[in-house]
């Protein structure tokens, strides 16, 4: 029942992943996908800014081409792929899901399924310690023995004699 | 108190402060003369000269080039097929392309002639008259596009001027220079592309 229930919520998420992932309709505006094309580029002639927000000349010269080329149809992945073959591939501050980019966004992905397999591996194994499971050949002994241990020899006491444990005590065990 | 047992301590002879003193002066004194060789040095070489650099157009067709030059006059790339052309990115207000320049003449002067190497400038952020009279001002008879909206320096993928890319007679880029170029250093890399050509 209770696996049902963990069953159950991985396929929900699966499914609102796919979902989620699933390309949509753009609805964006041509300026506004020109936006988002010129924050995702880095300027090639500064330090530490995008195109968007560069007034250098590459810079402007760059939003000029990236308008043109949207007014022209072309997608945002057309674009970049553009500029790209022209600067390198430094100029897109995402870097590229293919080739040795894709290292940067596989990494993660893997760490975080690395820890989970290690997390889950060690709740199952806290589980299995925890739970009581059948007794073996050498536990059976030692409570055999302990009540071996109990059973008073009728030579050796009689009647009314103190049982006798089969557990030797501890060091620093006794009255205080 | 307490005392320590053991070897003495060695003790300072009489001379050993003044001598010490002496020393540490020595050596703020070095310091001081390599220090200063240092500055002196940095501010009267040179500034870094222009280097080899990365593009992803090496190896490729250069993308074309066509439009109109500074003077009004029509120019493609194209029609330099089957020469050396040194594509130019300038501009009139960069002062490394104004220290390039003077190279530039030489190097192109000794390279005229209609099977010689192409020197083609393309003006870089700036207006096709400043660009003109800068060109006109240095002895720089090569032609020079304007570019409007830098759309050319876009496609070769260029960041600031100067830069200059070598492309070889059959269309090819074959080395990309990032910033002011030397005669000597162009007549080097001309001759390594020469021999490595086809």
């Amino acid at each position: 029942m209770r696996r049902a229930g963990w069953i159950a919520l991985a396929v929900v998420v699966a499914v609102s992943l796919a979902i989620g992932a699933r390309p949509g309709t753009d609805r964006r505006t041509p300026a506004q996908r020109v936006a988002a094309i010129e924050a995702d580029l880095r300027c090639p002639s500064c330090e530490g800014l995008s195109v968007a927000d560069s007034s250098a000349p590459a810079a402007v010269a760059i939003r000029g081409i990236v308008t043109q080329q949207v007014a022209a149809g072309r997608s945002d992945a057309q674009v970049e792929r553009f500029l790209a073959s022209r600067y390198g591939d430094a100029i897109l501050l995402r870097p590229p899901t293919s080739g040795i980019g894709a290292v940067v966004w596989l990494v993660p992905v893997v760490a975080v399924a690395g820890a989970l397999v290690g997390l889950g591996g060690l709740f199952w194994r806290r589980r299995r310690l925890a739970a009581p499971g059948a007794p073996s050949v050498e536990d059976r002994r030692l409570v055999e023995d302990a009540l071996a241990g109990r059973t008073v020899a009728p030579d050796q006491g009689g009647p009314g004699a103190t049982p006798v444990t089969a557990r030797a005590p501890h060091a620093g065990e006794g009255p205080c | 108190m307490s005392t320590v047992v053991g070897s003495p301590a060695p003790v300072a002879g009489p001379g050993a402060p003044g001598r010490a003193r002496r020393r540490a002066r020595w050596i703020a004194l070095a310091v001081g003369v390599v220090a200063a060789g240092l500055v002196v040095l940095l501010a009267t070489r040179p500034s870094a000269g222009s280097t080899e650099a990365a593009s992803p157009l090496l190896g490729k067709p250069a993308p074309a080039v066509a439009g109109t030059t500074v003077t009004g006059a029509p120019l493609s790339l194209s029609s330099y097929r089957g020469r050396w052309v040194l594509l130019d990115f300038f501009a009139s207000w960069c002062p490394p392309c104004q220290q390039e320049q003077p190279e530039l003449v030489t190097f192109a002067w000794r390279h005229r002639g209609p099977s010689g190497v192409a020197v083609v400038g393309v003006a870089y952020d700036d207006s096709s008259a400043q660009a003109a009279a800068f060109l006109r001002s240095t002895g720089a008879t090569w032609p020079a596009l304007a570019d409007p909206g830098d759309r050319i320096a876009v496609d070769y993928g260029v960041r600031g001027p100067p830069e200059a890319f070598l492309v070889a007679p059959d269309g090819i880029v074959v080395a990309h220079l990032v910033g002011p170029v030397t005669d000597a250093q162009l007549e080097q890399l001309l001759a390594r592309a020469q021999a490595a050509a086809p």
